[in-house]
């Protein structure tokens, strides 16, 4: 539901469809019998929030429980938000209508560092402070969880506590808490003390910063017996840990308008570059069984004809045909297709693409992520050309015209041959096609290299590493644009601006808080949206503020600096990151985790991957 | 498929307020798919490379317009009481959305050649409202920009509309109901009556608009 003044504005907007609520399995409850309200905010639009599978999860698991009600806050998109402001409308949850800042709890899901300055502009909109400091009752709480939590700190001053790691469980855990505090009347300061002891709960405020003059951290001091250092918490079994067996049906298209059944988390392959292969270790699969039964339920109830069987690496899942024959003997008849999100170069076959019926035969996308085998090994990117090759041919042969592959530049130890390979590479899958004598008839081949700007992140081996400059990344992007070397190719890339700002927060402190307040001031907001970005905006602020940003993003670290993040603990040693970026200087591969444990530290967890019998042990 | 079974059209009515009149036509048709499917009502689907359930409209209603009686057919592969189909959806549907009957289908779609449009103003001073009215359709035409598939046409809304349909109401709202051509080969936007408000007279006034029936050429209801 929406409130009622909300009506005169919803036909002066762009799809008001986002803003009313009202859709198939939403949970309305009686708020006189709840006892704790969870405002569940994604600080982006309705169609990217509802697409994302944390949310689905997450508000089925809160929702189960009776006295609990957690409700959806989308980021009002421009139009809708400047008609708010001018009307008075403060921003609203969309089961019940009512104002973000009647709730107890207000929940961000952090999944992109460019969306931190919406996260601000949320509690604006809803008329909450913005700073943890100037809320002084146990009431409107404001939480965080989701990825970019591994490194909350520059949101440090503005989050009363983040979750680190699976949230099925700890946010329940903190709800309870909060609910007790409440009801005994306890300060927030002291619920804060408490919820620190609560493995996977990391706050703050209880933490005391101390930096060397030449504006590294000194160290970090726990405060009110919070521990020294945070653990992420992790559910081991997937099949045992909740999954919902509903999901709120939009009413309007949105990104990812289907079921998504995750099939396993973590990720075996240990690319030096992807932060999600190293925060969500270990590699744990859920159930065949599980699986199925879960999708059934699904689609009894959204009455979805699609599932996409989601994870970081679906190819990757041990028993992917077996999975598929089991689901195959209902949906087929039941008309659901099933799809899969990601694939690898070497998880790809045609038998494989004609079980998984919704793949069109226009477009396949491959993520070589890097152009020279070097290269490729630099970031433990295990796949060859020769792999490369031999599947476009068979994709090729079996009616694929168009293949899209991905590509990073500006990724550590690259010189320009490295990017002059990208296209080389391009070449001999445009020549592959032409090559292969049972090519489809028609249109010929179009091959599309996408080239993304790398951003170093926390938790990867490449944590230490110093961003290309723009300069370079624009020569970079300049040396692809400007040698296509056929016209059956096509190269894309982004403003390397978004990347840097990226970069930027990625690996920030505390400091950048005194940045993002001045943003909020200054009235920035969607920095992911090509359309509201401004960085020469963004650059002034820094300016202002006497902030260097190059001193976040450009700066190589030394392995003995103390990073931002060390007090977080993710199951990864920072002795194994040490040691993969040694291996990367050195253009050393290491193994994936099903092949050889590499020791990462993950197996402290007890559980999945790292506990199973593998080929080198048997 | 029953074997033997013809299949068999059913024409589901259904009202279409308050927070679903913002669901587009094209929403509205993957909503309704849904719905069928998680009701599990043996529904014919079409036959091609990507089989669709089968539905058709009757006529599409514009965003932010409600409906009173709309509705849409499908096709059944075996023999389903109506009140079931009926009673399942209805548990199933987005908020403002209701089945109001599912009925053998009489009359053809296209047979449909006007609409009735309930207007209920949200302007404070219904009078002085009504007065702009008045005065907007004492002009020799009343021209709004209309949005059509070849860009924005002037067209010429005073054969359509007459103040003479509104009415105060007692509570100080102005209200009526106008009737506007409404068929495949073209209708007239309800909306466009606000537009001219707009345009012509710069007053933005609210109004909940509702249509309130499909009629044939000789103004009967289509069943």
């Amino acid at each position: 539901m929406y409130p009622k003044d909300v009506e005169k504005l919803l036909l002066k907007v762009q799809k008001p469809g986002r803003y009313v609520g009202g859709e198939i399995n939403s949970v309305i409850k009686n708020k006189e019998e709840v006892r704790v309200r969870f405002a569940f905010c994604f600080p982006d639009t309705y169609e990217i929030g509802m697409s994302h599978l944390g949310l689905k999860i997450l508000y089925g698991a809160m929702n189960q429980v009776p006295d609990f009600w957690c409700e959806r806050v989308f980021a009002p998109w421009v139009d809708m938000e400047e008609l708010m402001i001018e009307n008075e409308i403060p921003l609203y949850a969309l089961e019940s209508g009512d104002p973000v800042k009647d709730f107890d709890i207000i929940g961000f899901t952090l999944q992109y560092e460019l969306s931190y300055s919406n996260i601000l502009n949320m509690l604006k909109l809803a008329g909450v402070p913005v700073k943890s400091c100037d809320r002084h009752d146990l009431f409107n709480l404001v939480v965080a969880g989701g990825p970019c939590a591994c490194n909350p700190e520059p949101l440090a001053d503005f989050v009363d506590l983040f979750f680190l790691g699976d949230g099925e469980e700890v946010d329940l855990e903190v709800m309870r808490l909060y609910q007790r505090c409440k009801e005994q009347g306890i300060k927030k300061q002291e619920f804060l003390h408490l919820a620190s002891q609560i493995e996977g709960v990391y706050v703050p405020s209880l933490y005391e910063v101390s930096y060397r003059e030449d504006g590294t951290i000194r160290s970090y001091t726990p405060k009110d017996g919070a521990p020294a250092t945070v653990k992420k918490r992790i559910m081991m079994d997937l099949d045992q840990t909740y999954y919902p067996d509903y999901m709120v049906v939009p009413n309007i298209d949105i990104v990812h308008d289907r079921i998504s059944e995750e099939v396993l988390r973590g990720c075996i392959r240990g690319c030096r570059f992807c932060q999600a292969g190293f925060l969500y270790r270990p590699f744990r699969e859920k159930s065949i069984e599980t699986i199925d039964a879960q999708c059934k339920a699904l689609c009894e109830s959204t009455g979805y004809d699609e599932i996409s069987l989601a994870s970081l690496s679906t190819s990757d899942y041990s028993r992917l045909n077996e999975l598929i024959d089991k689901l195959h003997c209902w949906t087929v008849e039941k008309k659901v297709s099933l799809s899969l999100p990601s694939l690898r170069v070497d998880g790809f076959s045609p038998e494989l693409m004609d079980r998984i019926n919704s793949v069109r035969k226009s477009g396949l996308t491959f993520a070589p992520e890097a152009g020279s085998q070097r290269m490729r090994d630099v970031i433990n990117k295990n796949v060859t050309e020769e792999e490369l090759l031999h599947t476009v041919a068979v994709a090729f042969r079996a009616g694929w015209t168009k293949i899209k592959l991905y590509f990073m530049i500006g990724l550590p130890t690259e010189t320009m041959e490295d990017i002059d390979a990208i296209l080389k590479l391009g070449q001999k899958v445009v020549d592959a096609f032409y090559q292969e004598k049972d090519r489809p008839g028609g249109k010929g081949v179009e091959v599309t290299l996408s080239a993304a700007a790398f951003v170093p992140k926390p938790f990867t081996p490449f944590q230490w590493f110093g961003q290309d400059s723009m300069e370079t990344l624009r020569k970079k992007q300049h040396a692809l644009k400007d040698h296509i070397p056929s016209k059956r190719m096509t190269v894309n890339y982004h403003d390397a601006k978004t990347s840097y700002l990226e970069a930027v927060f990625a690996r920030g402190d505390r400091r950048l808080g005194d940045v993002l307040e001045l943003a909020l001031e200054r009235g920035i907001h969607f920095d992911g949206w090509e359309s509201c970005f401004d960085f020469e905006k963004w650059m002034s602020l820094f300016e202002e503020l006497g902030i260097d940003p190059d001193f976040y993003c450009a700066r190589h670290r030394e392995f003995s600096e103390v990073l931002p993040w060390d007090h977080l603990d993710y199951g990864i040693k920072k002795e194994f990151l040490e040691r993969e970026c040694r291996r990367a200087f050195e253009g050393k591969t290491t193994p994936n985790c099903r092949e050889k444990c590499s020791g990462c530290g993950a197996a402290c967890y007890g559980g999945g991957l790292c506990v199973e019998k593998r080929a080198d042990l048997v | 498929m029953a074997e033997g079974f013809v299949l068999k059209n059913a024409r589901i009515w259904f009202k279409k307020k308050d927070a679903a009149k913002y669901i587009s036509h094209l929403d509205l048709s993957r909503c309704m798919g849904r719905v069928l499917r998680i009701c599990r009502i043996p529904v014919w689907y079409t036959e091609g490379f990507n089989p669709r359930v089968y539905m058709t409209f009757a006529m599409p209603l514009s965003l932010g317009i409600s409906g009173e009686r709309e509705c849409m057919d499908i096709r059944l592969t075996e023999e389903f009481p109506f009140q079931e189909i009926q009673s399942r959806m209805n548990g199933h549907l987005p908020l403002g959305m209701q089945v109001l009957e599912v009925s053998e289908p009489i009359c053809k779609f296209d047979q449909i050649q006007w609409a009735q449009y309930h207007y209920e103003w949200k302007a404070e001073d219904g009078s002085l409202l009504l007065h702009q009215l008045q005065e907007l359709f004492s002009r020799e035409a009343v021209i709004v920009s209309k949005h059509t598939k070849k860009g924005e046409k002037d067209f010429d809304i005073k054969p359509y509309f007459s103040p003479g349909s509104f009415d105060l109401q007692s509570s100080g709202l102005l209200a009526g109901v106008v009737t506007l051509p409404c068929s495949v080969s073209g209708s007239v936007n309800p909306g466009l009556l606000q537009d001219a408000l707009k345009s012509c007279c710069g007053m933005e006034v609210l109004a909940d608009v509702c249509r309130q029936k499909l009629l044939t050429k000789d103004f009967a209801e289509i069943r």
